[in-house]
């Protein structure tokens, strides 16, 4: 027992004192938005080649999260998939930290079906009734169709947490910012959980980054207004605008990056980071020829 | 002679019955069990390899293996431990071999049970709050062990307790006849006896301490560092953080690396006990009572 305890004990200290004598190694810390978490992670990957002397260290969480961990200084990047609301700049302010939006890419966010869904088109105002507080909207048939293996007839709303960005965005282009969700959605806490789920639901509907489609669901194309034309979610109408619920990824940095970080994010800026977004199915914000 | 009446046989029917019905339930048990390690085994099996243990994950996590994952697990269970077993198997001595029975030993004793029911998300914004913030460790394998350790003591100093006090009376009563003081006593008497029983205690905290997401997601796992963890001020991937990563967050990733990924998590948990059951075993049988 005695023996065991000098042991332990010896252990601690040297792991205590290996403490002291860090590396040279620069860490750079990047937390935030799940949808940009896959992306994030592959610039984290690559750079590694890049420079060996930095580690850039990737955490998920939501892009509130990575926010609030850049206004208090834990992370030196702060991934989002919505802008910083009002209040947090002012809580950012209020630590005196001025944070700095980048933008890195666009994202079109897709609305997801079973592929045994009829529907191939859906409004923004179609899409509000259904997921939007005092929607109309509660069954397919409602909207036209039977969904064969869809019995009860009733949608499925599949939503985010309220902490993703993806969320926030969703409400603010397409259920307007004043109107709140409806309640009783699934609320799942991935961008992959919500295509996993509407992929083995047939009644389901879900959005999500347009990244997380697979071969097993269905991409609706999404009409602004009644009479506009019906535009398939794609890397192209999300550079060119004109599919209408795709959003700018940003990350924000606490004040002008110097250093390591900026070097970090020039290179993300740069012809070989774009190439990782689109390689990733977002949209670069130049444009870029990638082998 | 005797003859069983109706009465009798009423009796024994009864007795089949719950017999039957008791060892149903204690066999259905062991279902879950079977049917998570086939599965995991199955579907999983085929993506252990050596290249999948020891090289770091690859193409946005969807190839290559899961090398750092498994030694900041390794880290944050050893750090852990090292923080809550001598201190879980003090308190617990405490507990056993001197408390009085008054109010404060009650007290704690209730702060043991409380302890235990609080939630392990609860545990993580603690963490936050007091290692990561306070004590200013930052996010680090200290910081989220040190959560661990917390969440784990109740485990240790239960189990240690219940084994100092099977260890009968009567040994400390010799020993103190024979002129012992109570720490001797202790040293030499009661410790050597529930080895055992606090070697369970500790194969209990590993497998918990392996298996928790939620306190070290704030703390000090990350979804993917580049660098294995040097020191304990080092952040460090997971597990049990990969298993929630691979399957949830990043899209594409191959079912088999999914499945493969819980399979080491379960081997690692099971191996460790395999360990501690061993010894165990051994000083059990050396027992004299």
């Amino acid at each position: 027992m005695k023996r065991l305890a000098i042991v332990a004990l010896a252990l601690f200290a040297t792991a205590a004192c290996g403490g002291g004598s860090g590396s040279s190694r620069t860490l750079i810390q990047n937390k935030g938005s799940d949808t940009l978490v896959s992306v994030a992670q592959a610039w984290a990957e690559a750079y590694k080649e890049v420079d060996a002397n930095v580690a850039v260290a990737v955490t998920g969480g939501g892009s509130g999260t990575g926010i609030s961990s850049m206004i208090n200084g834990t992370v030196d990047i702060a991934n989002a998939s919505r802008k910083m609301k009002e209040s947090e700049l002012e809580a950012a302010r209020g630590n005196g930290v001025e944070p700095i939006e980048h933008v890195v890419g666009f994202d079109a966010l897709a609305v997801y079906l079973h592929p045994d869904n009829p529907i191939d088109v859906m409004s923004l105002s179609q899409l509000a009734e259904i997921y939007g507080e005092g929607g109309e909207t509660e069954t397919w048939s409602q909207l036209g169709v039977t969904v064969p293996g869809c019995d009860s007839d009733e949608i499925v709303r599949v939503s985010r947490q309220n902490n993703s960005g993806t969320y926030v965005y969703f409400q603010e282009a397409v259920l307007g910012v004043e109107r709140d969700f409806k309640l009783g959605s699934l609320d799942m806490h991935g961008s992959k959980d919500v295509v996993d789920l509407v992929e083995n639901t047939p009644c389901a509907i879900g959005y999500s980054g347009l990244a997380y489609a697979t071969d097993h669901v269905k991409l609706v194309s999404v009409m602004s207004a009644e009479d506009a034309p019906a535009v398939a979610p794609s890397v192209d109408t999300a550079i060119d605008g004109s599919y209408p619920i795709a959003r700018p990824l940003m990350m924000y940095t606490a004040g002008q990056p110097t250093g390591a970080v900026g070097t970090y994010l020039e290179w993300i800026l740069g012809d070989v980071g774009q190439c990782i977004i689109l390689d990733k199915g977002y949209a670069p914000v130049t444009s870029v020829s990638c082998s | 002679m005797f003859e069983a009446t109706e009465l009798n046989a009423q009796h024994a029917r009864t007795e089949k019955l719950y017999r039957i019905l008791f060892g149903l339930m204690a066999v259905l048990l062991i279902l879950p069990v079977i049917t998570i390690l086939t599965v995991l085994v199955v579907r999983g099996g085929p993506a252990i390899s050596f290249e999948f243990l020891f090289s770091e994950p690859i193409n946005g996590m969807t190839e290559g293996g899961i090398f750092p994952a498994l030694v900041g697990t390794i880290w944050l269970v050893s750090v852990a431990l090292v923080a809550s077993v001598p201190i879980g198997v003090a308190a617990a001595i405490y507990l056993s071999e001197y408390a009085p029975k008054n109010w404060l030993t009650r007290a704690i004793n209730l702060a043991i049970i409380n302890l235990a029911g609080v939630p392990s998300i609860v545990h993580a914004l603690f963490g936050v709050g007091a290692f990561v913030l306070f004590f200013n460790f930052g996010t680090s394998i200290l910081a989220a062990s040190l959560t661990l350790a917390i969440m784990t003591l109740p485990v240790v100093i239960v189990a240690t307790r219940e084994s100092l006090q099977a260890v009968p009376q009567a040994f400390r009563e010799a020993c103190w006849s024979m002129g012992a003081t109570r720490w001797q006593t202790i040293r030499h008497v009661v410790l050597p006896n529930s080895v055992s029983g606090i070697l369970t205690g500790v194969i209990l905290e590993v497998s918990r301490t392996a298996g928790e997401t939620a306190p070290i997601m704030f703390t000090g796992a990350t979804l993917f560092l580049p660098f294995l963890p040097e020191t304990v001020f080092d952040q460090t991937m997971a597990l049990s953080l990969h298993l929630f990563t691979v399957s949830t967050q990043v899209p594409n990733v191959p079912e088999e690396v999914q499945y493969g990924t819980a399979l080491v998590l379960i081997g690692l948990v099971l191996s460790m006990n395999a360990v501690s059951i061993g010894v165990r075993t051994y000083l059990r049988g050396k027992k004299k009572w």
